[in-house]
């Protein structure tokens, strides 16, 4: 690691899980500009990682530290989404902007123009902003997840961690939620955590890949 | 159903019946009882005595419509409005003491006394509020009306954070990842997340209030209830039938506009319009008088 890079995420001798841990020993740095994948089979605690990184889980060992502000410096994009279904696109999006105002901003009020406009510019590239007045709830599986990617590019956050956000999409969705989201990361200096099933997919997107086997993290370096 | 469920509800409706049958003692009582209550349906409650709909002869009526002046009209719109007002201040209450009250939202040392106040606002039924507030201001309007809006708030307030509690964790681990702030987290995921069930309570509260303002009225709270009372002290029955008539059209026209109105944040709601008919029949026959419409919003379905 050369001394520009800038760590993000530090975990160090960390084990997780519930009542029994999943992983153990867990020492990983996330870089700024990193775009990682998590592998292994279902069960196996990658989501556990995510929300243990995520600070909604606390890790059994060790300690998890993040060096990103803790209003919008993280996003999270869960594997059922976190989307408000009785809320339009556009209110779900712009609700990934609002971490960026002060926290005084009520959340009674709309946001400002300037975050209209951020928000406006994600549904864009995400080819969502012909459904922006539409309610979350009626839209398809793979709309939706362009709307939670949309919100969370729209809260340019330092890090986003991503659980299984690329399912249900077909090959074209995935390359247009790729290519924004590769975008926002080189703009931002900022990183992912992604958690996928498809091995295959994972190598073409990430530059590093972490598998999780008989309870260890083992990273391979991809390019 | 497997073999424990079996048992179990075996036993619940055995004890239910050992109960009931110790409760009631004496059935020597309940000789001639229907027979009784024959009589008393047939000589004093019909026919129902409709001139309550014909206007009151002082102070003379100068209204367009007569039936505007008559005693059940202006009886049930007091009660309709002592009802709205008392639920729209007992709802604008509760929701925030709703959102303090809830665990996922709150913290347990604010959630813990926010629902004993809520349970100690309803533990006390509004005919008893109203005697209260009687005493304060005097008998009526303003005395049902707070009657009803503190009973409405712990009522209301209990159904708001059960239904805040009832929601899905993902998009409240989303809010709290990315560092929102707990008002943040209410106003705009928790409370949009409950929104059916939020109204479809705060609806069902003002039916609720709606009927209720028959019994506040009866210790003078205003409203139809002091009618009612008027005519039950004068053994007037058959204009009690006719009152309550008039009570009961009123809350299915409340509960069908409430069915409508919750049809629009509802998923089924895009695919389903309420009918009349699904007020008074059972669901299997009212849905083949009124079949499901095509998905309104099938297109968007599909387009992907």
């Amino acid at each position: 690691m050369s001394l520009l890079e800038e760590v993000l995420v530090h975990l160090h001798d960390v084990a997780i899980g519930y009542d029994v841990p999943l992983i153990e020993d867990i020492n990983i740095e996330v870089i700024a500009g990193d775009v990682i994948a998590v592998l292994g089979p279902s069960g196996i605690g990658k989501t556990t990682l995510l929300r243990t990184i995520a600070g909604l889980v606390r890790p059994l060992e060790g300690d998890v530290e993040l060096a990103v502000p803790s209003r919008g410096g993280l996003g999270y994009i869960p594997q059922r989404l976190g989307l408000i279904g009785n809320l339009t696109v556009r209110d779900n999006v712009e609700m990934g902007t609002r971490v960026s105002l002060s926290r005084w901003h009520l959340p009674f009020f709309p946001v400002p123009g300037k975050q209209r406009r951020i928000a406006e510019r994600a549904m864009e590239d995400l080819d969502i902003l012909t459904l922006a007045d539409q309610p979350v709830r009626i839209l398809s599986g793979g709309q939706q997840r362009r709307v939670a990617t949309a919100k969370t590019v729209a809260q340019r956050p330092k890090l986003v961690l991503a659980d299984e956000f690329l399912g249900e999409l077909d090959d074209d969705n995935v390359e247009i939620v790729m290519e924004t989201v590769r975008q926002a990361i080189d703009a931002q200096n900022s990183a992912m955590i992604m958690v996928e099933h498809h091995e295959e997919l994972a190598k073409e997107v990430a530059n590093r890949i972490w598998r999780i086997k008989d309870g260890r993290l083992i990273e391979e370096l991809v390019r | 159903m497997n073999r424990r469920l079996s048992l179990t509800v075996v036993v619940v409706l055995g004890l239910a019946l050992l109960t009931f049958l110790n409760l009631v003692g004496d059935w020597g009582r309940l000789t001639g009882g229907m027979s009784n209550l024959g009589v008393f349906f047939r000589e004093s409650l019909w026919p129902p005595d409709w001139s309550v709909l014909e206007p009151q002869s002082y102070p003379v009526c100068e209204a367009r419509f007569e039936f505007t002046c008559s005693v059940a009209w202006l009886g049930m719109v007091e009660t309709i409005k002592i009802a709205f007002v008392a639920t729209v201040i007992g709802f604008v209450v509760a929701l925030p003491l709703s959102v303090m009250a809830a665990s996922n939202l709150s913290p347990f040392e604010i959630a813990v006394p926010t629902r004993i106040l809520l349970a100690a606002m309803r533990s006390l039924p509004s005919i008893i509020w109203a005697v209260l507030f009687m005493i304060i201001f005097d008998m009526g309007t303003l005395a049902g009306i707070c009657a009803m809006s503190f009973y409405t708030v712990g009522y209301l307030g209990k159904l708001q954070f059960e239904s805040m509690e009832g929601i899905k964790n993902a998009p409240l681990e989303a809010a709290k990842a990315m560092g929102m702030t707990r008002t943040e987290k209410a106003w705009l995921v928790a409370i949009p997340e409950s929104a059916n069930q939020l109204l479809s309570h705060l609806l069902f509260m003002f039916e609720y209030n709606v009927r209720h303002g028959t019994v506040i009225g009866l210790v003078g709270a205003g409203g139809i209830g002091l009618y009612l009372n008027t005519y039950l002290k004068l053994a007037q029955y058959d204009k009690v039938v006719a009152l309550l008539v008039v009570v009961f059209l009123v809350v299915v026209v409340i509960d069908f506009v409430s069915m409508v109105l919750r049809s629009a944040v509802t998923e089924e709601g895009d695919v389903e319009r309420p009918s009349w008919s699904s007020l008074f029949l059972p669901a299997a026959i009212s849905s083949t008088l009124h079949p499901t419409p095509m998905l309104k919003d099938a297109s968007l379905k599909e387009s992907e």
